[in-house]
């Protein structure tokens, strides 16, 4: 259930300077870019070194996502070159000289802010560049769609409003733990909550926080406020997408099952699309993790585009996070041409030196690569490389810009904590000045 | 340091000077009077002969913003032409993206050069979704050589609607309407589709000026009525920017002329009208009716227009009208589109577009817009604009002064078009030819009055020292494309069409006062309906200052 603010908390929340009392931020641990979030230091006696320690308390809003987020130990700063700790104008010398003495430089993860990625791209065009971030699978899967068909999509606001018929194609309460929360166990402008009917295709049910089964399909109709969950693991996504779409259209299948699904219960589920007031279907492209997953993204967005022609319904990508939205688009304007690089597939591009920036998570490591390597990442990361230089992670120890996943809304993030952690543009500005 | 131009012949019509040979004096970012004889002139260019104007400024080009992004990431084969080697080779490195393209998604840095390079210094965003803002700032911060500046759209926000509605208080509308120039840092108001992007989430397709949207029971002509006055009554210089109901319909003529007899005196601006002179007469029940807008302009002294020309060839459109655009998308060239409804605050819909002379429609679109621009009187009330990229890619300008200037190259480039659009027109029988004078009026004087930027769009001692120098040619097309020096707040940045020195413009705002109890009402929605914070829905100067790589000019 969300969290209700509590209730002390005023206005003044928005201009906190003093880091223990608690102030709303903005958590980029998903793209959904969740605002409502209160923190507050901590002081904690740190056991290992008898230090005490400001600890981020995460005190109304946030999901196990956005806690991990704030939470994260600060560890002291401290550039390294080949596993030694050096100081930064050092790893920045010999950054800058694997950068001036590559021929095929590659930018790769690329998970940072527009200000970070902006950098990044003033750098690259001293070089001759390539850029390879770490979702670029799934962006590519969205782009190879836009770039064939396009698209009739919708933005969270809508959704939170307008969308009285949800469909869920992938598994989009793993990846932004609070979108049933904030945009769909809640009263909208023109559809109240109970009225919403949402169905959920996805093979990890059990993982959800819905106690659902197929069995109630029955009900469906007396039920509207339970989420319907369908068992249908990815490699089901093309026969269920493209039966849908079939159904929607008004087309008759021969088949009584479509992936262990009865195709009368998706008749009723295309009945509901035709007689929605505004139906989303929304996807997870990182989930559409098969061959040519674009086509069934194309049958949702073609499913979308026939419901136009009557009704009104829209498509919402999902998923994304990383920085992806943000850099997708800063390179779209500075370059011209989106991040897919007109590829969908898994390869490395082809390098002499990778530079691999992340500065958001500890989970993401750079692939393997037998070529000299520089890491920019957040403070925690090990990974043993040429250069590694610690940078700041924007919503927590430096000011940022981010786009929410539905790429339509672009929110600043803020500095919760104190530290001595360089930003990634500052870095990379340095690094500049040597070439 | 002070910087002489000698000897120009000046064209500028703020100070009512065609022609007039004289000096141009700049010290720092400013034209000044003949200093002292005993102060230094660092720098003489001798431009006896040329032609001098102030820096051109294009009042309606979509520069920034989500549309246009999505344009670019719409339309990839769109790059494939691009020559890495030329021009900006001397300025950038191998490698660097600002190719040399004439296509209709310039990226940020090629939109920048571009427009200078045609001595241009300034271009307006006219569309900026006031959540999208963020956005657009963001790219027109990394666009260089000109200012820049937007309007904010409004209209069919839920917002304002539900204020509309309850019959809120004009004074209440007015709050709102200065509050979202603070929150978005715009310079001007914009409606598109009066009530017609909200209608279409509610499944209208059409929405006529005195129709009812479904759900809200306001018409357009309330919507109008009530946002022309907030932008009169605030104080604001640039009248509201009005994109009308019916855009490219056949027949939307009629609602073209109902909108400004709906203005009711109150100053209005009609955009891209040639997409809104359209009749249904003819074989074809396609026709034009440039006359009857024409004359309806020049006998309405309060409302001004620009064109929003066609030039043929491979473009997109990207509008902020989702309900029109989503009809249009099945006239897609290449065949694809992205329509959005956005944040119940407006929508998009971006659709490429092949214009073609021998294609019927596209032929008298062509002629209708050229129509209009030979009809309408006074050049201070119409704007030279392609409504980059929808009707042309802002670098067809050169192309179409020539079209206004030289009459027997326009009726060359008619006699080219489709017959049975020939046949429709009657521009073989406007003999008018633009002078210097009046193209210096529709591209700096007028859009810099209209706006409200008091030191640009002109030569007079204070102005901001953006100036072009021409060499005269009986090719207009081939002096306008490339000017022989180009200042840009009094730095040379441009010589023989190319651009020497990169600077970054500033970015005009206005900022009308308003009772900030108006945030009571705005919190209580945000926090009920919205999925941001108000706080960060606002952009302060600040964050402009941290965003940008140019300063901040405040008017009025």
């Amino acid at each position: 259930m969300p969290n209700k603010l509590p209730l002390f908390l005023s206005s003044t929340l928005h201009d906190a300077l003093d880091f223990t009392k608690p102030h709303l931020t903005t958590c980029p641990a998903c793209g959904l870019l969740c605002d409502d979030i209160v923190v507050a230091d901590i002081a904690m006696a740190n056991v290992a070194n008898d230090k005490i320690e400001p600890i981020k308390n995460v005190l109304a809003n946030g999901c196990a996502k956005g806690i991990g987020f704030f939470n994260q130990p600060t560890v002291e700063f401290s550039p390294q070159i080949n596993g030694k700790s050096v100081e930064l104008t050092a790893a920045i010398a010999h950054a800058a000289h694997l950068v001036k003495t590559s021929q095929t430089p590659l930018f790769a993860g690329l998970s940072t802010d527009i200000h970070g990625f902006r950098a990044i791209y003033k750098l690259s065009q001293k070089t001759n560049a390539s850029f390879q971030h770490i979702n670029n699978q799934s962006i590519a899967r969205n782009m190879t769609v836009l770039q064939s068909t396009g698209w009739h999509n919708t933005t969270l606001t809508e959704v939170k409003n307008r969308a009285d018929v949800i469909i869920c194609f992938g598994d989009v309460a793993t990846h932004h733990p609070r979108f049933f929360e904030r945009f769909i166990n809640c009263d909208g402008m023109f559809v109240k909550a109970e009225d919403r009917q949402v169905i959920i295709f996805s093979d990890v049910a059990e993982k959800t926080a819905f106690n659902n089964d197929a069995t109630r399909l029955k009900q469906f109709d007396k039920s509207l406020n339970t989420p319907l969950i369908l068992p249908c693991s990815a490699d089901d996504l093309p026969s269920v997408t493209i039966a849908l779409r079939a159904l929607v259209t008004g087309k008759f299948l021969k088949v009584s099952q479509i992936a262990g699904i009865k195709v009368s219960d998706l008749q009723i589920i295309a009945n509901k699309l035709n007689a929605a007031t505004y139906a989303v279907l929304t996807w997870v492209a990182k989930d559409f993790d098969f061959n040519h997953a674009q086509l069934s993204i194309q049958n949702i967005t073609e499913t979308v585009a026939k419901l136009n022609l009557t009704t009104r319904a829209a498509g919402l990508p999902l998923g994304s996070s990383d920085g992806d939205t943000s850099v997708n688009n800063a390179i779209t304007w500075l370059r011209g041409t989106a991040l897919n690089n007109s590829t969908i597939n898994s390869e490395l591009i082809e390098h002499d030196l990778m530079i691999w920036v992340n500065s958001f998570s500890t989970e993401n490591l750079p692939p393997k690569t037998h070529k000299p390597m520089i890491v920019l990442g957040n403070s925690t990361i090990k990974i043993k490389c040429d250069v590694f230089i610690p940078v700041a992670t924007p919503g927590l120890d430096c000011t940022g810009t981010l786009f929410r996943v539905d790429s339509a809304v672009i929110l600043p993030l803020k500095k919760v904590r104190d530290n001595n952690l360089p930003t990634l543009s500052k870095v990379m500005l340095e690094i500049e000045k040597l070439l | 340091m002070i910087t002489l131009l000698k000897n120009g012949k000046l064209y500028d019509p703020a100070h009512n000077k065609n022609g007039v040979v004289e000096d141009i004096f700049i010290r720092d970012s400013q034209i000044v009077a003949k200093p002292n004889i005993s102060e230094k002139i660092s720098q003489t260019y001798d431009i006896n002969g040329k032609i001098v104007m102030a820096g051109a400024i294009d009042m309606h080009s979509h520069i920034g913003g989500g549309k246009v992004n999505i344009a670019r990431m719409l339309l990839p084969e769109y790059r494939e032409s691009i020559r890495y080697s030329e021009p900006e080779a001397h300025i950038c490195k191998p490698g660097c993206t600002h190719g040399s393209t004439n296509h209709a998604t310039p990226n940020t840095s090629e939109t920048g050069f571009r427009y200078i390079e045609m001595g241009y210094t300034a271009a307006f965003e006219p569309a900026i979704l006031p959540i999208n803002a963020r956005q657009a700032h963001l790219e027109m911060a990394d666009t260089p050589m000109i200012d820049k500046g937007g309007y904010a759209m409004l209209g069919n926000d839920d917002y304002f609607l539900r204020l509309l509605a309850s019959k809120a208080d004009q004074k209440v509308i007015n709050n709102y309407v200065a509050w979202t120039l603070h929150a978005t840092q715009a310079i001007g108001i914009k409606v598109v589709n009066p009530g017609g992007i909200s209608a279409f989430k509610f499944n209208q397709r059409r929405l006529n000026l005195d129709e009812n949207n479904a759900h809200y029971q306001v018409t357009p002509r309330d919507i109008l009525k009530s946002l022309s006055r907030a932008v009169q009554e605030l104080g604001i210089a640039k009248p509201l920017h009005v994109h009308c109901n019916n855009l490219g319909t056949a027949g939307n003529f009629q609602t073209t002329l109902d909108t400004m007899a709906a203005s009711e005196g109150i100053p209005i601006h009609l955009t891209h009208i040639q997409f809104h002179s359209y009749g249904c007469d003819g074989d074809k029940k396609f026709s034009s009716a440039a006359a009857q807008i024409a004359q309806a302009l020049n006998s309405n002294k309060h409302i001004t227009a620009d064109v929003g020309q066609i030039l043929f060839g491979q473009t997109v459109t990207a509008s902020g009208d989702s309900m029109m655009q989503h009809l249009n998308a099945k006239y897609a060239n290449p065949k694809k589109s992205v329509i959005m409804d956005i944040e119940c605050d407006a929508g998009c819909g971006v659709v490429p577009f092949k214009y073609t002379d021998k294609n019927y429609v596209n032929a008298l679109q062509w002629a209708i817009g050229l129509e209009l621009f030979l009809s309408v009187d006074d050049p201070w009330r119409i704007f030279l604009t392609t409504d980059h990229p929808n009707g042309a890619p802002f670098t067809s300008y050169p192309h179409l002064i020539r079209l206004l200037m030289d009459k027997s190259f326009r009726n060359e480039a008619f006699a080219k078009l489709n017959l049975d659009a020939q046949a429709m027109s009657n521009l073989p029988s406007l003999t008018r030819e633009y002078s210097l004078y009046e193209i210096a009026i529709m591209t700096r004087a007028g859009p810099a009055r209209l706006i409200g930027l008091n030191d640009r769009g002109h030569l007079g001692i204070g102005a901001g020292a953006d100036i072009t120098v021409y060499t005269d040619q009986a090719d207009r097309e081939a002096m306008f494309a490339k000017p022989e020096y180009v200042f840009k707040d009094g730095e040379l940045v441009v010589k023989n069409g190319k651009v020497t020195k990169v600077v970054w413009g500033a970015t005009h705002v206005t900022k009308p006062a308003f009772d900030i109890g108006v945030e009571n009402n705005l919190k209580r929605y945000f926090d009920t309906f919205h999925t941001i914070q108000m706080e960060n829905f606002k952009i302060s100067n600040d964050e402009m200052e941290d965003i940008g790589n140019g300063k901040l000019i405040k008017h009025g």
